[in-house]
């Protein structure tokens, strides 16, 4: 990419300052190197000890007298007790349903949103554009108690389908907002072509700018993807019995025992709790960072 | 009741059980089904302790043709805390819930009185747990039924190798496993107790006793408090903090006693004591058994030494901290009855008994009368440990709770804010001089009363 | 923006009535597609939030209304001022230290050949990836006091064993070094975005002239980038003034109070404490100042982008 054609031009175009440019280069790679292997270590510390308590046995994570960060007999009864037990399965459908429903419901409502904020205007949309992001500023601590009396009167208390109505209230704002950024940034000479074709606004919307703003779409799906897969208070709030609880209040509610923690399982619990987005974004990341680039940078 | 029901429906919507329930064990012969019940419990921190309830229920419902469904709520993360008040905000939810000591009071109108139950159960029982009474009867009614599961209370759990070898106290001889007390038990005084922390921190065993903002610490301080007669407020509310000595002299002693703990207390939870007696790093903490239950199972060179005994004694006697659940029923349910019905159920003696057993004797019953279970007896190894774990007339000791006298509206900002823990760590920790920790007490008091 | 004006231009040839039709079209249907995002703010985000403003003028047994009382006793708490002090400090550090490893790690990342960048990028984008209640519980773990493999490798190099939570000032770093932890890969990512998209003639001309790495930072980097930098500030400030999960996981606002923030505090005084109008009071605190910022750093935006197009 870019970076690399412009090293490769640097030198040749300033060819008296070669030798102090390389030096220069040659340093900044390294303290670039080392910058980064300290963040990673870091950054990957706590995922790691938490595998590492995972594979422990019970007795051993209780002895104090060895290297924490070793495991002398490692075992995998954590994993397969979890995954053998039908309750932790259930937790795992709740957030794979929750999920997908709040993502395929956030990206409607923000595209739909973000394309007439953005394109068409009308009476208030700038406000409202303004607006969205402002919602951020209502917390879900305060939220939870009014919401709960809402969710309550439409009987969705203690069901999946009571998260799938609230989640998109972390969701919406920040997709729309970037997506509003995005479909701003796309030149106006491709709706004036289309609008002379006569094709109306949703033929546009679907034809033209989804496709074109994709990255941007894939980059908000994942926001929304991980906002919702980890929502806390919410479903802390709302979901009491086991059979509907999504992944992380299932671990966190089920797998803690007061005063006595079930260490091994309940890191086992969080790191398979955190496969899905993890996998998410092995494979989409490029999108994402692409789509950042277009859309949020022109904000 | 209502008029111009049949006397099937009157049956359905749980009206017979009343009347059944007054004739003795609460049954109901309606024929087809007597409507559904749907519960929220404490979920247990022993292993296993929840099917205790789910079998009773399971029981109970057969018999009265109730459909019963029990959901267990965690207190992690104040899951518990969080659906009460959201239940109560919506006035929807469950018909019956687990309520925390100071729940009762702050729910009251909304929660259905049980005198009636209530009467009953102490008719046959006799005295319920003066502290449940306190918390649970507010307006002149009670607002709930003291609960078996999960109610406990926190003595001492020590190590008797550790403090024999350290401190040369044998309280396996002091409070044997037998109603009686053992040589020595009179001198088992808060002033002994110091003297063994400073013993056992000085040989790197230190005791693990919670300065917190979590309920083990406000609990033990309270009791410690107790003891001394030290008292934040009178019956009124009104600060009884300038000029009390008592205060003073228990602020001196906490401030001396926690040189000898290790240094992050201030900072621990509830399973933070529990970790450091398990990890074999601590003589003795203030707990229910389960941190020896949890040790039998991780650590049993650490489990076959834990021996339990009351809390020592101080100039005004021998308090031993205690933690109920108080099971309510929403005034907004449909089954009102039917669930007093159950709860007068799991209430029962035997039903109690059961509950208590499945929890490996964690779970103290709400009458005084039940504090002689098998299962304190046989638990072990080593056999007796939990013997004194329920409060015993040997142990010449009473039950408290934090911050009574207070008014509940007050003292449950008191505990949930851990004013008598802060006070201690404001002067130990924070350095301050008594009188300033003591003026800011008392505003904090103040303050908790405005509004 | 202008495309109100070239939109309408194509139409502009039309008769008249069409082009009332179409302009009335236009704004029904952009009505119409808001409509769902209207109802999520209005139903689900304003009228609850509004409730809760309602809630906060009413008296513990919100039977009677207070006005502003809450407010009041709780200025005049000093545990409330500290409270103040610690989510100001909080939220203040953590996101200051969260844009700048965020700047430094997206600079350096921009900085090497990007066969490799994928990699890296991937290795440090997996704190944010993990939901925070779950990798909070790690922390708690390494931090705890009987078995922290923090002090276990601070043992190697002879340092004595640290408090993490059971100090208030290392509780406090505690808290901000696990939300930093967590945050500074968005921020990263938020960056590195932004970096790729500043064009590369621009340093080319910058080297050119001879400018310094630092110059190029100063002149060309940061002005390229100050929409991104003030909306991703913006937006942890906002979510970081809400935190809520790590307190509540790694302290619980102990020792003595001194590292509630606003919303554990609500938590503790308006659920456990039962006084639901006290608590809400404390939720609102910090809307109006938040709200302020929000508008400033937004109208800021919004005047460049105008300048830009």
């Amino acid at each position: 990419m870019s970076t690399t054609t412009a090293a490769a031009a640097h030198p040749r175009g300033i060819f008296h300052k070669a030798g102090s440019l390389r030096a220069e280069r040659r340093w900044a790679l390294v303290t670039a190197y080392i910058s980064l292997v300290i963040a990673a270590i870091i950054m990957l510390a706590p995922p790691v000890y938490m595998f590492l308590t995972s594979i422990k046995t019970s007795a051993e994570i209780a002895d104090l007298s060895g290297n924490p960060w070793w495991v002398r007999d490692p075992t995998l009864e954590n994993y397969t007790a979890l995954i053998f037990n039908p309750m932790f399965r259930g937790f795992f459908w709740n957030s794979v349903k929750v999920t997908l429903l709040v993502v395929a419901l956030t990206m409607a409502i923000s595209i739909l949103a973000a394309f007439a904020l953005g394109r068409m205007r009308f009476w208030g949309s700038q406000w409202l554009a303004t607006g969205v992001f402002l919602t951020y500023l209502v917390p879900d601590t305060l939220l939870f108690i009014p919401l709960y009396q809402i969710v309550g009167g439409l009987g969705l208390l203690d069901s999946t389908w009571g998260l799938v109505l609230v989640y998109p209230t972390l969701t919406v704002p920040f997709c729309t907002w970037i997506m509003i950024g995005y479909f701003a940034s796309i030149p106006k000479e491709l709706d004036e072509a289309a609008l002379i074709d006569g094709a109306n606004w949703m033929q546009m919307l679907t034809r033209i700018f989804i496709p074109v703003a994709l990255p941007g779409i894939i980059a908000a799906t994942i926001f929304a993807f991980t906002v919702s897969w980890a929502a806390f208070v919410y479903p802390t709030a709302f979901i009491t019995s086991p059979a509907e609880m999504p992944m992380t209040i299932g671990v966190v509610s089920q797998l803690i025992r007061g005063d006595t923690f079930a260490w091994g399982q309940l890191m086992a619990g969080a790191l398979l709790a955190a496969l899905p987005p993890v996998i998410v974004y092995a494979f989409l990341m490029d999108y994402y960072i692409a789509g950042l680039t277009a859309g949020a940078t022109k904000g | 009741m209502a008029k111009g029901l049949t006397r099937r429906g009157a049956m359905r919507a749980g009206a017979g059980v009343l009347a059944a329930g007054a004739v003795g064990a609460p049954m109901v012969h309606a024929q087809g089904s007597a409507g559904s019940l749907r519960f929220a419990f404490w979920d247990h921190w022993v292993p296993g302790a929840n099917g205790a309830l789910q079998q009773l229920a399971q029981r109970w419902g057969e018999r009265n043709r109730v459909n019963m469904t029990l959901d267990f709520i965690n207190t992690t993360g104040n899951q518990l805390q969080l659906t009460i008040a959201a239940q109560a905000q919506s006035r929807s939810g469950h018909d019956g819930i687990s309520l925390l000591p100071w729940d009762p009071g702050t729910y009251a109108n909304q929660l259905e009185p049980v005198d009636d139950v209530m009467g009953r159960l102490s008719q046959k029982y006799g005295q319920v747990n003066p502290i449940a009474e306190f918390l649970a009867k507010r307006g002149g009614a009670w607002r709930g039924v003291p609960a078996t599961s999960g109610t406990q209370t926190k003595p001492a759990l020590a190590r008797f190798d550790l403090l024999q070898q350290h401190a040369g106290l044998d309280i396996r001889a002091m409070w044997p496993a037998r109603n009686e007390r053992g040589p020595g038990s009179d001198q088992w005084t808060w002033d002994t107790f110091l003297r063994a922390a400073e013993a056992c921190h000085r040989a790197g065993v230190p005791f693990g006793l919670p300065m917190g903002q979590f309920t083990d610490a406000v609990d033990w301080v309270g009791a410690l408090f107790a003891s001394y007669g030290a008292r934040l407020t009178d019956e009124r509310g009104n600060p009884t903090v300038r000029n009390n000595q008592e205060l003073r002299q228990v602020l001196d002693y906490a401030v001396r006693l926690s040189r000898f703990l290790p240094n992050d207390v201030w900072a621990w939870d509830d399973a933070s004591n529990n970790r450091a007696l398990i990890s074999g790093r601590s003589a003795l903490i203030f707990n229910p058994p389960s941190a020896w239950a949890v040790a039998k199972r991780d650590a049993p060179q650490v489990a076959e030494n834990c021996w339990t005994i009351p809390m020592p004694s101080g100039p005004r006697g021998r308090f031993l901290a205690y933690l109920p659940y108080v099971t309510g029923i929403w005034a907004f349910g449909r089954n009102k009855n039917a669930a007093k019905a159950f709860l007068e159920f799991i209430t029962e003696r035997e039903n109690a008994e059961f509950t208590s057993t499945f929890s490996q004797g964690y779970d103290i019953p709400p009458f005084l009368s039940m504090a002689d279970f098998r299962v304190w007896e046989t638990e072990g190894p080593p056999v007796g440990t939990i013997f004194n774990y329920p409060l015993k007339p040997h142990h010449q000791a009473s039950y408290s709770i934090a911050f009574s006298p207070a008014p509940p509206d007050l003292a449950q900002q008191m505990y949930i804010q851990a004013l008598n823990t802060k006070l201690i760590a404001r002067i130990a920790q924070g350095n301050e001089s008594v009188d300033a920790a003591l003026g800011w007490v008392e505003r904090e008091i103040n303050n908790m009363r405005r509004g | 923006m202008a495309d109100g004006s070239t939109l309408a231009m194509p139409a502009a040839s039309a008769p008249a009535g069409s082009l009332q039709r179409f302009a009335r079209r236009r704004s029904t249907i952009a009505f119409l597609m808001t409509l769902p995002l209207i109802l999520v703010i209005f139903g689900l985000v304003a009228w609850p939030a509004g409730y809760a403003m309602y809630l906060a003028t009413l008296n513990r047994r919100m039977t009677e209304f207070i006005g502003l009382g809450n407010f009041e006793i709780l200025l005049d708490s000093e545990t409330f001022r500290m409270v103040i002090f610690q989510s100001v400090f909080f939220a203040v550090t953590a996101v200051i230290l969260k844009a700048l490893i965020g700047f430094w790690l997206a600079h350096m990342l921009h900085h090497i050949p990007t066969k490799g960048q994928r990699k890296w990028r991937g290795m440090l984008l997996v704190p944010w990836v993990i939901p925070p209640a779950l990798s909070t519980l790690g922390w708690w773990w390494m931090y705890e006091p009987s078995y922290s493999s923090l002090n276990w490798l601070l043992a190697i190099f002879a340092v004595p064993p640290v408090p993490w939570l059971g100090e208030p000032w290392w509780a406090r770093i505690s808290v901000i070094i696990v939300n930093v932890w967590y945050g500074a890969p968005f921020f990263m990512i938020m960056y590195l975005a932004a970096l790729k998209s500043v064009p590369e003639q621009l340093y080319e001309a910058a080297a050119i002239d001879g400018a310094t790495s630092w110059q190029r930072l100063r002149y060309v980097t940061l002005p390229m980038m100050r929409n991104i930098i003030s909306i991703t500030v913006l937006f942890s400030l906002i979510v970081t003034f809400a935190n809520y999960d790590i307190v509540r996981v790694l302290t619980n606002g102990g020792p003595r109070d001194l590292t509630h923030v606003f919303a554990s505090y609500a938590f503790q005084v308006g659920i456990l404490a039962g006084n639901i109008p006290r608590g809400a009071a404390v939720s609102l605190f910090m809307f109006p100042i938040l709200a302020v910022i929000a508008f400033f750093v937004l109208r800021g935006i919004n005047k460049r982008n105008r300048e830009e197009a």
